[in-house]
C-alpha cells in the first residue's frame, strides 16, 4: 500500500513538474522525432547538441541529458577508423552519465545506457578493453534490471553482449534466437512512463530475429 | 566559427542561453540561428575540446553578423605528456605501448613480466641472467616498485650463469611505467631505469581460479564486499617431471621446485581513496650438479634454498580537490642458503621501504609534487669454508626528500623542473640530483621530448659489506625522443647519452679490505632506441619491432682499463607478432629475438674482455586456445628452430699443468623450452544466474 501511494505521489509531483512545461514536452517531442532522420556523425552531434542546449535550460529534467549521451554513444559506434574519435565521444557520453546517475539513480534506463556506454568503450579496443569492460557492462545491466526487471532495453543489451561473446564461448549466437523472439514479443507490453521517454529499441531486437531466419 | 588558427569548427553548438533557440555549426564552421525573440542575449557556443565561449548579442529584429574564435580547452588527458625514456601503459590510454595481456601472450616472456620488458627497445637480452639490462646498464641499475613502494629482491634466487625470473604473476598487475631513463625526482637509487608496477583495483566479482602447468599448479580465490575484496592464493611448482621429459644441459640433483602463498587486500575508503595490501611467502629450492673446472677437482653439487617474505601496502587518493597523497611501504625478508663443495654461504636482507607523496594542484596547469622516503637495508653474509670463515654485515638507512614541478605553458608545451636530496647513514654522503623534462606537441599526433637528469646509487652489497669508506655512484643522462601516435600506430625515435662517474673499482687487493675499493670508476652509453607497433594494418593482428643500437664502455669492479661489459650488445632487434585467429578462437604469437654477439674475458688472453660470444637468436611460438570463456588452454615452446645459444665461457681460478686456465661453455639450461597450460575461472553468479534475472 505503501508504495503504491508513493508511487502515485512521485506520478503527481512528475506529472505537475512536467505539465507546467509544455514547451520542454513539445521541444523534447520535435527533437525526439529527428533521431529518424539522422544518418552519419555530423547529424548525431547536431541532435545531441540540441539536447544539450535543452538540458542547459531543464537543469532538473534527466532525459534531455539522457538523449545527448545516448547520441554521442550512437556516434561511438558509428565512426568507423578513428579509435582516439571514439574514445572522445564516449568520454562526452560519459560526464553526462556521471550526472544522470546523481540526477536519476532510480531510473532503469540510466543504467541500461550505462552499459551500452561501456560496450561502446569496449568496441574501440575488444583486444585490450574486453575482459574489463564485459564485467562493468554487465554490472551495469544487472543494476538496471535490478530496479526493473521489465525494462526491455535492459535485457536488449544484456542480449547484444551475450551474442557478441557467444563464438569466444564456444557458443552459437542463433542459441539466444528464443530469448529475442520472446522479447519482441514482449515488447510493446512495456509502457513508457510518457512520450518523451526512452522508447527505443524494437528495431534492433527485430534486426536480430531477421538475423536468426 | 574557427579555433586559433583559423580552422572550423564543424558541429559547435550555438544557443540562446535559456532558451530552446540554438543550432550547430555547418561544415565549414558556419551556422545561421533564426529566432523570434528580441532584448539582450547570451549566445553560447560550445564544442568537445574548446572552451566555451560567450557573446553578448542585442536582438532586434535583424540580421546579426558574428564571428567567434574558440580558444582550446586544456586536458590533462589529451595534452602532451613527457614520453622520453617512459613507456607506459595504462587502462584507458590509447598511446599503450605494452600491458599486462602483452606480457602473457608475447612468446617468449613465458609469463614473466621481466620477459616481456626485454622486447622493449633499450633493453639487452642476458639469457644467462634474464634480469633487465637498460641502456648499457648493469641489472642491478634497476629498480622495481609495486603500488609505489621498492621490492628489494624482485627476482628469484639461481645458481650462478642461469635464467631468472620475475616473482611476480603479471596477472596481478593493471598497469605498467618502464622508464628508461630521465625519470621524476620521486625515483631514486637507480642509475638506469625504473619499473612502476600498479596492481588490479576491485575485482568485478567472487571468484576461483584454477591453472595447471606443465610446472606446477596455482589456486586462488576472491571474495567480495561492500568496496573491498580479498584474494588468496596457493601455487606449487616443481620442474622434476617436466625436465624428466626434455633434454636439459645441465644435471639436475634436485629439479626447482617452490611453494607460495599470498593474500592480497583492496578497500575503498571514501570517494577517491584506495587501500591496497599484498602479502607473500615464497619458498624455493635446487640442487644442481655442476662440472669442476679446477685442475683435478671432481664435479661437486650447488645446493641453493631460498625463503622469501614480502608485503606491501599502499593509499592513495585525494584529501580535498587540490590535495592528492600517496602512502605506501614495503618490507622484504630474503634469505638465501648456498651450499656447494665444502663451501657454506647464508646471505640475508632485510628491506624497508616507507614513502610518502603529496601533489597539489595550484590550477589545471600547474601542480607541484614534494615527498620522502626513507630505504633502510640490513645485509648479512655468512662464508664457511673448510679453512676459514667471513661473517659480514652492514646496516644503511638512505633518507631521501625530493620535489618536482609540473608546468603546462600551454596543452602543447609542458615541462617537469624537480630536485632530489638524498643522505646515506653508512657512507656519511649528502646527494643532491636535478632533473629535468620537457614535451613539445608538433602535431596532434606527434611530439618531441627530452629528459636530464643526475641519478645516484649506493655501491652494491657485495662492496658495502667490507667498506663505507665508498661514495654514491652517478650516472647523468640525456634523452631526445620523437614520438607519433597516428591511428592504432605507434613510432617512436630515441637517442641518448649516459655519462657514468663515481662507479666502484676493486684494486686487486684483498676483498675484506677497505682499501681494495675505490670510486675511480666511469663510462658511458650512447644509443639508438627505435620501436613501431602497429595494431591496425592487418585484420586481428598486432606487432611491434624494436630495435636498438647500443655503444658503452666502462671501467668498472675488476676491469684493468676502459672496455665492452659482458652485459652489453650492439645490436638488439626484437619483432612481436599476434593473431586473433576468429575461428578457431585462438591468439597465436610468433617472436624472433637478435642480440650481436657480446664479449667476455678469456684469461688465457692478454687482452681483457677480447673474446666474442655467439650471437643470441630465438624464435619462440605461443598459442592461447579460449575454450569457453573462462577456460584457456596455453601453449608455449621457445626457441623452435633451435638456434644455439652460448653466454661465453667460465673459467677456473688456478691455471692446469701447461699454464691455461681450464673452461666451459655458458650455456642456457636447456635449448629449447615448452610450456603447457590451462587457466580456469570459476564465479558464482555466472552466466545462468544473471539469465535467470531477465527471465
Amino acid at each position: 500500500m505503501k508504495k503504491i501511494i508513493l508511487s502515485l505521489v512521485l506520478f503527481i509531483i512528475s506529472f505537475s513538474s512536467m505539465a507546467q512545461k509544455p514547451e520542454f514536452l513539445q521541444t523534447m517531442g520535435e527533437t525526439l522525432g529527428q533521431f529518424s532522420t539522422c544518418k552519419n556523425v555530423a547529424d548525431f552531434q547536431a541532435l545531441g547538441n540540441k539536447f544539450q542546449m535543452i538540458a542547459n535550460v531543464e537543469n532538473a529534467e534527466w532525459l534531455p541529458l539522457y538523449y545527448q549521451s545516448y547520441c554521442y554513444i550512437i556516434m561511438s559506434f558509428i565512426e568507423q577508423t578513428d579509435a582516439a574519435k571514439k574514445d572522445s565521444y564516449l568520454d562526452v557520453a560519459e560526464k553526462s552519465l556521471t550526472k544522470l546517475i546523481e540526477m536519476a539513480p532510480a531510473e532503469a534506463d540510466v543504467f541500461a545506457l550505462q552499459a551500452l556506454y561501456l560496450t561502446g568503450r569496449l568496441v574501440v579496443n575488444p583486444m585490450e578493453r574486453g575482459q574489463e569492460y564485459s564485467g562493468l557492462s554487465g554490472q551495469a545491466v544487472g543494476k538496471a534490471l535490478a530496479l526493473d526487471a521489465s525494462n526491455p532495453r535492459a535485457k536488449l543489451i544484456k542480449l547484444q553482449g551475450d551474442m557478441g561473446a557467444a563464438p569466444y564461448m564456444g557458443l552459437d549466437p542463433k542459441s539466444f534466437c528464443p530469448q529475442a523472439k520472446e522479447l519482441l514479443a514482449n515488447w510493446d507490453n512495456f509502457k513508457p512512463k510518457s512520450p518523451i521517454h526512452p522508447a527505443w529499441g524494437k528495431d534492433q531486437v527485430e534486426g536480430i530475429v531477421k538475423g536468426c531466419q | 566559427m574557427t579555433q586559433e588558427q583559423g580552422e572550423s569548427l564543424p558541429g559547435a553548438n550555438v544557443y540562446l542561453q535559456r532558451t530552446y533557440d540554438g543550432t550547430s555549426a555547418n561544415e565549414n564552421g558556419q551556422f545561421i540561428l533564426k529566432t523570434k525573440k528580441t532584448g539582450p542575449f547570451d549566445l553560447h557556443i560550445e564544442f568537445m575540446g574548446y572552451e566555451p565561449a560567450v557573446q553578448k548579442i542585442d536582438l532586434k529584429g535583424d540580421t546579426i553578423r558574428i564571428n567567434v574564435q574558440m580558444k582550446e580547452a586544456f586536458n590533462q588527458l589529451t595534452a602532451v605528456t613527457i614520453t622520453a625514456g617512459t613507456f607506459e601503459a595504462g587502462d584507458k590510454k590509447q598511446a599503450v605501448t605494452i600491458t599486462p595481456l602483452d606480457m602473457v601472450t608475447t612468446a617468449g616472456a613465458k609469463g614473466d613480466v621481466y620477459g616481456a620488458l626485454q622486447s622493449l627497445p633499450g633493453t639487452t637480452t642476458n639469457g644467462e641472467s634474464g634480469r633487465l639490462f637498460v641502456k648499457g646498464g648493469d641489472s642491478e641499475e634497476s629498480q622495481t616498485y609495486i603500488d609505489g613502494s621498492l621490492v628489494y629482491v624482485p627476482y628469484n634466487s639461481t645458481a650462478p650463469n642461469l635464467s631468472t625470473r620475475g616473482r611476480f604473476n603479471p596477472f596481478m598487475f593493471k598497469g605498467t611505467i618502464f622508464s628508461t631513463g630521465g625519470y621524476s625526482a620521486e625515483y631514486g637509487q637507480a642509475l638506469s631505469s625504473v619499473l612502476l608496477l600498479n596492481t588490479n583495483d576491485l575485482p568485478a566479482e567472487d571468484q576461483f581460479d584454477l591453472s595447471v602447468m606443465s610446472i606446477g599448479v596455482e589456486v586462488a580465490g576472491t571474495k567480495l564486499w561492500k568496496n573491498g575484496a580479498v584474494t588468496g592464493s596457493v601455487t606449487y611448482n616443481n620442474l622434476a617431471p617436466y625436465m624428466n621429459l626434455t633434454t636439459q644441459n645441465y644435471n639436475w640433483i634436485h629439479a626447482p621446485e617452490s611453494a607460495k602463498g599470498a593474500v592480497s587486500v583492496k578497500q575503498k575508503t571514501g570517494k577517491t581513496g584506495m587501500f591496497k595490501l599484498y602479502s607473500s611467502f615464497n619458498k624455493d629450492a635446487f640442487t644442481i650438479n655442476q662440472e669442476n673446472l679446477e685442475p683435478g677437482g671432481s664435479p661437486f653439487d650447488y645446493h641453493l634454498a631460498n625463503n622469501n617474505y614480502f608485503m606491501n601496502a599502499s593509499w592513495n587518493g585525494h584529501l580535498s580537490e587540490k590535495w592528492a597523497m600517496n602512502s605506501a611501504a614495503s618490507f622484504t625478508n630474503n634469505r638465501d642458503d648456498i651450499r656447494f663443495d665444502q663451501t657454506m654461504i647464508g646471505k640475508k636482507i632485510v628491506g624497508t621501504h616507507v614513502k610518502n607523496v603529496f601533489n597539489y594542484l595550484f590550477t589545471e596547469k600547474f601542480s607541484l609534487k614534494f615527498g620522502g622516503e626513507l630505504f633502510a637495508k640490513t645485509f648479512a653474509q655468512n662464508v664457511r669454508m673448510p679453512a676459514e670463515t667471513h661473517d659480514n654485515s652492514f646496516s644503511n638507512n638512505t633518507l631521501a626528500g625530493f620535489t618536482e614541478a609540473q608546468i603546462y605553458a600551454s596543452s602543447k608545451f609542458v615541462t617537469r623542473i624537480g630536485a632530489r636530496v638524498e643522505y646515506s647513514d653508512y657512507l656519511r654522503s649528502f646527494k643532491l640530483s636535478p632533473r629535468l623534462s620537457a614535451a613539445y606537441k608538433v602535431t596532434n599526433n606527434s611530439q618531441f621530448s627530452l629528459a636530464y637528469g643526475w641519478f645516484y646509487q649506493n655501491p652494491v652489497d657485495d662492496y658495502l659489506l667490507y667498506t663505507n669508506q665508498l661514495n654514491q655512484e652517478r650516472a647523468d643522462h640525456y634523452t631526445f625522443s620523437y614520438q607519433s601516435l597516428v591511428n592504432n600506430r605507434t613510432l617512436r625515435i630515441e637517442i641518448y647519452y649516459k655519462y657514468y662517474k663515481n662507479l666502484v673499482k676493486t684494486n686487486g687487493g684483498e676483498f675484506y679490505l677497505p682499501t681494495s675499493y675505490s670510486n675511480l670508476g666511469s663510462g658511458y652509453a650512447k644509443g639508438l632506441d627505435l620501436f613501431w607497433r602497429d595494431n591496425k594494418t592487418i585484420k586481428n593482428g598486432d606487432y611491434w619491432i624494436s630495435y636498438s643500437y647500443l655503444d658503452t664502455k666502462r671501467d668498472y669492479r675488476n676491469f684493468p682499463e676502459e672496455a665492452i661489459p659482458t652485459f652489453a650488445s650492439k645490436h638488439n632487434l626484437s619483432v612481436v607478432y599476434k593473431h586473433w585467429l576468429n575461428g578457431l578462437r585462438s591468439l597465436a604469437g610468433v617472436n624472433f629475438k637478435y642480440s650481436s654477439p657480446r664479449v667476455y674475458n678469456n684469461p688465457n688472453s692478454p687482452v681483457f674482455n677480447s673474446e666474442q660470444m655467439l650471437p643470441y637468436k630465438s624464435l619462440d611460438l605461443s598459442w592461447s586456445f579460449l575454450y569457453r570463456k573462462n577456460i584457456i588452454i596455453y601453449g608455449a615452446v621457445t626457441n623452435v628452430f633451435g638456434f644455439k645459444n652460448e653466454f661465453g665461457r667460465r673459467y677456473a681460478s688456478n691455471t692446469d699443468a701447461g699454464g691455461n686456465y681450464p673452461s666451459a661453455a655458458i650455456e642456457p639450461s636447456s635449448n629449447r623450452f615448452y610450456v603447457v597450460a590451462c587457466f580456469i575461472t570459476l564465479t558464482r553468479k555466472g552466466e545462468a544466474n544473471q539469465l535467470d534475472k531477465i527471465e
